[in-house]
């Protein structure tokens, strides 16, 4: 394995940190207003979105994928394989971080939300400052369980063309004949970058408690 | 010149939950600096009357006005957008029976909160109010404390000092000792004594009849959703005129005569 090899595994490893970050990004926000969407109970909307969440988290990630990358051409609308990654993975993950905040925000308690309003706090307000900091630190782990799902899930997008960490390792071992080196390179790099996201979530949790002891 | 000194009048309120009537036409006025105490057995509707007063609980026939000012339903017949039915409650206080501190606030930002966020007061001021406010509830060395830490009563203390931080003109008590030990009941009742005395205006559901005898400016007696007796609590508690009230408060005499708040 040459020196340009292990360079292509990094670039692998960019895309793939690239994609999540993405997919995290947008998914994350996007899980959250669908989740108050069905929270609010929107009439019909909230139904929608049930079945829209309960439909994707039924549906395989490489079947999604494979979906928007074939048959979206077909219906007039040309996407290339980083875009239809990206869409994939927004779908899937919004999915199930729906549910993360979902479980939370149903599990927020009345009373405070009650309190909230006799203090003459708007609708947003009351999200803002009341419910989203107490459903964040309720729903980080699970939140945070997700992402690296979401990380770990990324090789599939090889089958469209994506040349992630794993599909990089493959073409090294079928170029050298020697598949051991760039696999245990690729498995040596995906550790750190999922130990980076939890240590991210120890260092706010730690924080949080931290404030709290002070006080 | 009694109606410019009306706070509150709720006017054949009444409100059903499914089958259930919980309220039935119930009507209540309440003047500048009275403290009417809401008494009745459980299920009676006592806490959603007040609740409805607030609009947590919408009636499904009758009117309040505080104020003068129509509550949760504007000028045309149709109910009342978020924005105006937030800036009546900004003037109207409720203390609930859970207390309902926002646990990832400290003490002093569970009281501070909303005359910042919500009247846009400068903070400085509202700080100083604050302060004040805890001083006055007994618990101004807790003001950096988060509510996990203080005893149920010094929640309840905290929960009224923040109803207070908004000014308002109303303060409604759900149930306020409650949720509380026997011997924490004492400190909260101390504070709601004091706040009756200083002429707050004051609407409390509450199962402490020694403070009603005492506190109370009025009392009215709910009985299956029925405004079923009212007066001042001197007629109340020793001639009360129907045979509800009498059962009702024969259940609480024993409670009295023990020395029980």
């Amino acid at each position: 394995m040459s020196g340009g090899d292990i360079a292509s595994i990094f670039q692998g490893a960019a895309v793939t940190i690239t994609l999540s970050l993405i997919g995290i990004l947008i998914g994350l926000p996007i899980g959250l207003g669908l989740a108050l969407l069905r929270w609010a109970n929107v009439p019909v909307i909230a139904r929608i979105v049930a079945v829209y969440v309960s439909m994707l988290r039924a549906t395989p990630l490489v079947t999604l994928l494979l979906l928007l990358f074939f048959a979206l051409p077909n219906i007039g609308i040309p996407i290339n394989p980083i875009s239809a990654a990206i869409t994939a993975l927004v779908m899937n993950t919004s999915a199930f971080n729906c549910e993360v905040w979902r479980a939370a925000l149903m599990n927020f308690p009345k009373d405070q939300y009650e309190a909230a309003q006799s203090v003459g706090m708007r609708a947003s307000l009351r999200f803002r400052r009341i419910v989203l900091p107490q459903i964040l630190r309720v729903s980080l782990p699970g939140l945070v369980n997700e992402m690296s799902l979401l990380i770990k899930v990324t090789p599939v997008l090889a089958v469209v063309g994506v040349v992630d960490i794993t599909r990089a390792a493959v073409r090294i071992g079928a170029e050298t004949y020697d598949p051991l080196p760039p696999f245990l390179v690729a498995i040596a790099l995906y550790a750190p970058i999922v130990f980076a996201l939890v240590a991210l979530q120890r260092w706010i949790e730690r924080r949080q408690s931290a404030a709290e002891a002070a006080a | 010149m009694a109606a410019l000194n009306k706070v509150l009048d709720v006017a054949g309120v009444s409100k059903r939950f499914g089958a259930n009537e919980v309220l039935s036409d119930v009507s209540l006025q309440v003047d500048k600096g009275e403290t009417v105490c809401v008494l009745g057995p459980s299920g009676s509707g006592k806490s959603t009357l007040l609740r409805c007063i607030n609009w947590l609980e919408r009636p499904d026939a009758g009117q309040i006005y505080l104020n003068g000012q129509r509550v949760g339903v504007s000028g045309a017949g149709i109910a009342m957008s978020d924005r105006d039915l937030s800036k009546i409650r900004t003037r109207v206080g409720m203390v609930f029976q859970h207390f309902a501190l926002w646990p990832h606030l400290t003490v002093l930002q569970n009281l501070m909160e909303a005359p910042v966020q919500v009247q846009r007061r400068p903070k400085a001021e509202v700080r100083d109010e604050a302060l004040a406010l805890l001083e006055k509830v007994g618990l101004v060395e807790k003001r950096d404390a988060f509510p996990s830490r203080l005893s149920g009563g010094q929640k309840q203390r905290v929960g009224i000092a923040r109803a207070l931080a908004m000014r308002p003109d109303l303060l409604l008590f759900d149930e306020p000792t409650s949720a509380l030990d026997p011997e924490l009941v004492g400190e909260v009742l101390v504070v709601m004594r004091e706040l009756a005395h200083e002429g707050m205006t004051m609407v409390i559901v509450t199962h402490e009849m020694g403070f009603a005898r005492e506190a109370a400016t009025r009392v009215l007696f709910l009985d299956r959703g029925r405004n079923v007796e009212s007066g001042p609590p001197e007629q109340f508690f020793a001639k009360p005129e129907t045979e509800r009230a009498r059962q009702f408060l024969q259940r609480y005499a024993g409670d009295t005569a023990n020395g029980k708040h």
